[in-house]
Order: C-alpha cells, then sequence, then structure tokens
C-alpha cells in the first residue's frame, strides 16, 4: 500500500518504472533560452556637462566568475556609449548589429551622424520585436550621449522592450543598490545642472563599491565611461575600488555558513 | 583606336581573330575621357584625390561625391561612367557588410579587391551585359597595413604604390614616381595629390572642377576612411594652386625668351 | 520486466517530484504602473496621467510621459496605459496610420474614426495582445468633446468619463459621482440628480483631485500630473506636482 496520496491514481511505478521526465523537454520548438555568460548593473547619471556610466568587467557564468576582463561599455558612432548588462552573447550580437548600422550610415559622407537617441530608438525596436517573438534578447541596456539640441541623454531599454528616461538609472541590482546614492545628487533633471562630473564620478565610484560589497556576481573591477557635452567621450578602465572597509561582513547573519 | 572591329565588336563574348575584346577596349575609352582620379599609398595609409568637373554652374557645389567609403576602412575613387562605378560600390559594399556578418571582423583589402575584380570580369564574358565603364582605385587599410589597388574595365586588378586614372592619367603616374614611395607620410601625400590633380588638370579643354581628397591612415584617422578635414583641404589647395601658377608664369618667361 | 525498468523499480518513489527541470519561462509581459483619466465637456475633452514609470517596486522615471498628442491639425489625445512597451508601441503605430490617413485622404481624422481604428489594431492582435487600457480624447464631428475607452482587445464605447490604469478602480467610483451625479438626489424634489456638462475649470479640478487622491492610496501612482487638454483651438497642457513617495 503506498501512504502517499499524491501517487494514487497514477501509473504505477513498480509496474511502469518511474516517470519519465524527459519527456518533458520534448515539444514544440521553443526559442527562449537562459542566459549563459552574464554581465551584472550598469549604472549611469547625468552632471551639468553630460553622462557618465560605469559597468564591472566580470562574466559570470551562473555563479561562477567565468571571465574577469569582460568590456560592456561599448562606444557607438562619435559620441554614445552604450552599457550592457544580462546576456553577453546577445550583447555581442546587438554590437555587431550597431556597428554595422553605424558602417552604413557612413556610406553617405554627408555629416550626419548617430546619436544617441537615435541608437536608442533602434535598440528599443530591436528589443521590442524580438519579445514579440518570444525569442528574445536576454540585456538591459543603457543609452548614453546628447539629444540633437545638445542636451544630455540618457535611457533604458530592456529584453521586454521596455524604455523610459530619467536622470539617474540603473540595471539590475543597481536599482535597488546604486539608485538611491545616485538620486541623492540628482533627483530631477533640473538637479544635474548643479553636478560636476567630479562629484558624479564620486557617486558612480561609491555605487561601484557598495555593488561590489553586496552583489555576488559582481568585481572590484570596472569601466567607467564620460559622455560630455562636446560630443567627447571618455573611457577609464580597469578602475579599482578604492578604500574598501570589509567589517560589516562579520556583521552579516541569516545566511552563508555560521548559525546566527 | 587604330583598327575597326569588323563584326568583332558588337558582342562581348566573341573575341577578334587576333585575341582582342574589343568591348573592354572601348570601355577604357569610357575610363579616359573622364576626369582624374588617384590613389597613393602612404607610410601608414592610402591618400585618394579626384578631379571632379563641373559639368554645370547649377550643380551644388560639394554634391555628388565621387569619392566613396565602402566599409569603415576602405575608400574608393574611380574614373568613367559613374553610374557603373556606384554599382560597383555598392556591390563592394555588400561583399564587405556580408563578410563582417560572417566573420566578425573587417574584410580584408586584397581580399575584397579579388572579389570585385572578379565581378567586373564576370560582366566581360557574357553577351547580354557590357563591361564596366569605369577604373577603380580601391585601397585601404586592414591589419597587415595599407593597400591600394586599380580594376580595370577587364577585371584585372593591379597592386600600387601610387595610381592614377582619366584623363590626366599620363601626367599624374609621372608626377607620382617623384614621390618618396611609400615612405611619404599621409599628410605630404594630401599635399603631393592635390598638385598633381592640378597638374594633371587641363584648363583649356575642361571647365571648373572641384577637388575632393580623402584618406585612410593609421595615425590620421585612426584607420578609417574619411574626407580631409576642411582646413587641411584648403591648404593642400591653395599650396597646389601656388605651385600651379609658378609654372604657368615660367611658361611665359619662356615664351618671352 | 527489461533491466531498465528493473534499474527504475529500486528508485525511490518520491524522487520526480525534484528530478524536473527547474524551468525559467519567459513572460513577455510587465506591469509598469501610472494612472490614466479622461473627461469630456460641451467643448472640450481632457486626458491626463500621472507621470511615474515603476517595475515591480521600483520607481524608474519620475518623469515619463504616457499621454500622447496625435499628428495633425485638430490633434487628438492618447494614451495606452499598462504594459509600457505594449502602450508606447500602440501608440507609435496609431500615430504612424493617423498621418498616413491625412495624407492620403487631406483630412484630419476624426475622433470617431480614429476609435474604430484603434480597436482594430487592437484586436489585431486578439492572440497575443498588447497589454494596456486606452483612452481616446478629442472632439467629435459637432465640436463636443469626446471620451473614447478600450479594453485590451479592442472592445470600446463613447463615455463622458473614465480613468484607465493602476489606480483605475479608485479614481472611477469618485468620477461617477462627481460627473455622472450618481447616487446623488436632489433634496427639493427628491429625484435622482441629472448630470450636466462641467465646465473646463471644474474639471481640470476634479481631475487634479482625483490624482492627489489616488496617490495617497495607492504606490505606483505620483510624482507629477500632466493634464493635456483639447478645445476647438488645439492642445495644451498643465503639469502639477503630485507626491513623490
Amino acid at each position: 500500500m503506498d501512504h502517499m496520496p499524491e501517487n494514487w491514481g497514477r501509473p504505477r511505478s513498480d509496474v511502469y518504472g518511474s516517470y519519465q521526465h524527459a519527456i518533458h523537454s520534448a515539444g514544440p520548438q521553443s526559442h527562449t533560452q537562459v542566459p549563459s555568460i552574464t554581465g551584472t548593473s550598469v549604472i549611469a547619471m547625468k552632471f551639468n556637462n553630460g553622462v557618465i556610466l560605469a559597468a564591472d568587467n566580470l562574466g559570470s557564468y551562473g555563479s561562477l566568475a567565468r571571465f574577469t576582463d569582460q568590456e560592456r561599455l561599448i562606444k557607438v558612432g562619435k559620441e554614445t556609449v552604450v552599457g550592457f548588462s544580462g546576456d553577453a552573447s546577445d550583447m555581442q550580437y546587438l554590437e555587431s548589429m550597431l556597428e554595422r548600422l553605424i558602417i552604413e550610415d557612413n556610406y553617405e559622407q554627408d555629416g550626419h551622424n548617430f546619436r544617441a537617441p537615435h541608437i536608442y530608438e533602434y535598440l528599443s525596436r530591436v528589443m521590442y520585436n524580438r519579445r514579440s517573438k518570444v525569442d528574445p534578447l536576454w540585456n538591459a541596456i543603457l543609452v548614453a550621449g546628447k539629444k540633437d539640441d545638445g542636451s544630455p541623454f540618457l535611457g533604458y531599454v530592456d529584453l521586454l522592450g521596455i524604455t523610459y528616461s530619467s536622470p539617474c538609472i540603473a540595471t539590475g541590482y543597481g536599482a535597488y543598490l546604486a539608485i538611491p546614492l545616485l538620486r541623492k545628487l540628482v533627483s530631477e533633471d533640473e538637479d544635474a545642472k548643479n553636478v560636476t562630473e567630479e562629484q558624479a564620478r564620486a557617486a558612480i565610484d561609491e555605487s561601484m563599491k557598495v555593488l561590489f560589497y553586496r552583489d555576488a556576481r559582481s568585481l572590484d573591477k570596472y569601466t567607467v565611461a564620460t559622455v560630455t557635452l562636446d560630443g567627447n567621450v571618455k573611457f577609464d578602465k580597469d578602475v579599482r575600488c578604492q578604500n574598501m572597509n570589509w567589517r560589516f561582513a562579520e556583521g552579516i547573519r541569516g545566511y552563508g555558513t555560521q548559525k546566527q | 583606336m587604330t583598327s575597326i572591329g569588323t563584326g568583332y565588336d558588337l558582342s562581348n563574348s566573341v573575341f577578334s581573330p587576333d585575341g582582342r575584346n574589343f568591348q573592354v577596349e572601348y570601355a577604357s575609352k569610357a575610363v579616359e575621357a573622364d576626369g582624374t582620379a588617384i590613389g597613393i599609398r602612404c607610410a601608414d595609409g592610402v591618400v585618394f584625390a579626384v578631379e571632379k568637373i563641373v559639368s554645370s554652374k547649377l550643380l551644388v557645389p560639394g554634391a555628388n561625391k565621387k569619392i566613396q567609403t565602402i566599409d569603415k576602412h576602405v575608400g574608393v575613387a574611380y574614373s568613367g561612367l559613374t553610374p557603373d562605378g556606384r554599382h560597383l560600390v555598392d556591390r563592394g559594399r555588400s561583399e564587405s557588410y556580408s563578410w563582417r556578418g560572417l566573420y566578425k571582423s573587417p574584410i580584408g583589402v586584397p581580399i575584397l579587391a579579388d572579389r570585385l575584380s572578379g565581378y567586373v570580369q564576370a560582366y566581360t564574358c557574357y553577351s547580354s551585359v557590357r563591361p564596366f565603364g569605369v577604373s577603380v582605385i580601391v585601397g585601404g587599410v586592414d591589419k597587415s597595413g595599407p593597400h591600394l589597388y586599380t580594376i580595370e574595365p577587364s577585371g584585372a586588378f593591379w597592386g600600387y604604390m601610387g595610381a592614377a586614372t582619366g584623363k590626366g592619367r599620363q601626367a599624374a603616374k609621372s608626377e607620382l614616381e617623384k614621390l618618396d614611395l611609400p615612405n611619404i607620410s599621409a599628410r605630404d601625400a594630401v599635399k603631393a595629390a592635390a598638385k598633381i590633380i592640378y597638374i594633371a588638370h587641363d584648363d583649356s579643354k575642361d571647365k571648373d572642377f572641384e577637388l575632393e581628397i580623402s584618406w585612410v591612415s593609421t595615425s590620421e584617422t585612426g584607420g578609417d576612411h574619411q574626407f580631409v578635414p576642411k582646413d587641411l583641404l584648403d591648404e593642400a589647395e591653395r599650396l597646389a594652386k601656388a605651385e600651379d601658377d609658378d609654372d604657368d608664369d615660367d611658361d611665359d618667361e619662356m615664351d618671352e625668351d | 520486466m527489461n533491466t531498465m525498468f528493473a534499474e527504475q523499480f529500486n528508485e525511490p518513489a518520491t524522487n520526480h517530484s525534484t528530478a524536473a527541470p527547474i524551468e525559467h519561462r519567459f513572460n513577455p509581459y510587465s506591469d509598469n504602473g501610472g494612472t490614466i483619466l479622461a473627461i469630456s465637456g460641451a467643448d472640450y475633452a481632457v486626458l491626463a496621467g500621472d507621470t511615474r514609470h515603476i517595475s515591480g517596486y521600483s520607481i524608474n522615471s519620475r518623469f515619463q510621459p504616457r499621454v500622447h498628442t496625435l499628428p495633425g491639425e485638430k490633434p487628438l489625445i492618447v494614451s495606452a496605459n499598462g504594459f509600457s512597451a505594449d502602450g508606447e508601441t500602440l501608440v507609435r503605430r496609431l500615430a504612424q496610420r493617423v498621418e498616413w490617413y491625412s495624407y492620403n485622404h487631406n483630412k484630419p481624422l476624426s475622433a470617431k474614426s480614429c476609435a474604430r481604428l484603434i480597436q482594430t489594431m487592437l484586436y489585431g492582435k486578439r492572440m497575443f495582445p498588447y497589454y494596456v487600457a486606452t483612452i481616446l480624447a478629442g472632439l467629435d464631428e459637432n465640436g463636443r468633446g469626446a471620451v473614447y475607452s478600450f479594453d485590451p482587445v479592442g472592445s470600446y464605447e463613447r463615455e463622458q468619463c473614465r480613468a484607465g490604469g493602476a489606480a483605475a478602480s479608485l479614481i472611477m467610483p469618485f468620477l461617477d459621482n462627481q460627473v455622472n451625479l450618481k447616487n446623488q438626489v436632489d433634496p427639493a424634489t427628491g429625484e435622482p440628480k441629472i448630470a450636466t456638462d462641467l465646465s473646463l475649470e471644474d474639471t481640470v479640478k476634479l481631475v487634479k483631485d482625483a490624482f492627489s487622491s489616488a496617490t495617497e492610496r495607492h504606490i505606483q501612482v505620483g510624482d507629477y500630473l500632466e493634464i493635456k487638454i483639447v478645445t476647438k483651438d488645439g492642445v495644451s497642457v498643465e503639469y502639477f506636482p503630485l507626491k513623490r513617495d
């Protein structure tokens, strides 16, 4: 007698053998993959002379720190930086799409060049169309640069095709850990006018440190990119978290090996 | 052309008894009738210059560019039938675009020149088509360095340190030979190119022309093909004009003697 | 019984509940919060929405306008609230169709026809719907204010007023009472009150009150209120600050 009611009424394992779960995966074609090599948060904020953004250099394979020199901020065109979190292969696919987009734009050497809003528009349509095929590109993306009128631009688009703009944006855990720190400086677009590049950089560095403290899929090595309103793009690579203090770690309870 | 085709010049796919393809030779005539285009292979790149004959004062200055970009790192200039050149550039763009799609890297210039010449050659083999009426100068910088090629209507392609096609090609070639190739710097090559175009230009035959100069250089453009900045173009043009005027003065003096 | 079955026979019976792979299924929808509200009057229509954009408990943006003006000389205003990627897409496709209509027919698209177009577009994706509550506002052929509201798959009707989105269930009963005078009785006659057109000033006050109250009670509503007003002179916009908590 089987005393487990959930097994009653089922084909008996002792007669038919246990249920073969491989049957589950035999079905119609399934597009939706799961991300494999992933990048964690990208964070960004506006300041009085442009936009600054940062992303660490880790490519994770699940919980394994697989690649430690992954570059996730890329320059697109002359004055735009795009930051990717999420799946690395989808990032590289989008990267090559963007590169070819820029090359085609340069065929007509007519002085026109793609600015951040154009690249943002393009990416958002690609992301939305892929989600509508239920075959998404598994990324959350920030686009930073300047608008046609010369003002700073910062936008977000993700695997669902969701888009929004804000003076400070972060993907992933950055939305919980970095945004409160960045919004202390810049809560409204207007506030950005009173923040210098140095202040913004300090807030970004502090945020990357907090993320390294608490995000288990992060690295203390990161890249900072700055787009200024004169159209310059500056990359600061292999930046390290400074003045870290891990004393707080002793006090952490509730998970890990120690029992209260 | 001295000999007449005697019926062997009416179709592409027919040789004359003495082994000539007249259609191809006629295509070269179209090249010789158009403005001069030159290419210079310099120390770390390639410089293109064309003498764009302005056929009407009603044309917008600076419009209808004759130098074009095939890929980030590859430029092209040609003499001959402009629409034929435009079509070949389109073909070059799709070749290099699909190369990037396949290999995620920029196409090598020799391979691109090879593929384009193969395309041109195919147009000499069939009676349903005519050959390309252009001589194309293709050049750029890839991971193995700077390259410069000329593709002729026959489909033949040759690598050069300095190349010239079009009306003034003879004068241009003899000027190119005087340069210190391929050691000349990109900046000096731009000035030399402007000078050569002015020398190759024949005032008595043609009215106005526009000077177009572009370059691909590791040091100057980071390996991208771009038109030279306006101040450099103006300076090169000013120097070329000054020299050209001097030559004219010399001629005058000689006449006086 | 073959050997394979014999082996499986020895497995613990409870094993299969954990042996199944954990599936990470992609959900093509999400909720980006926000609320919209439209009221029509004798010669105007108002469509207002807060500008907060959210995901889960996070505020993505405090200023992401969701009320859009369609192109044309006699503009209509529209908002598709819910899953913002669908909403934005619907509105931009609609804007394109409205623009093309004006080129093809050399006249602006009427509010009535625009409403039918929206229903066609929504129902066209019946099997993979735009996850949005849509409201269209403008002036009808007679110059009267018109408000049309839609469910996600295109069912629609013309109304005096309608709230949509996150706090629709908070605002709509208030509107029933204050615009359509539901459950109000004239003390003199004892008869139910008859609703009449509101003045534009009263409408704007009502809209602000509705959103201030919704902001108090709904976490997904706040930051700024954007009020767009259509009259025969075109579209005007007014902003009103809401609480940011």
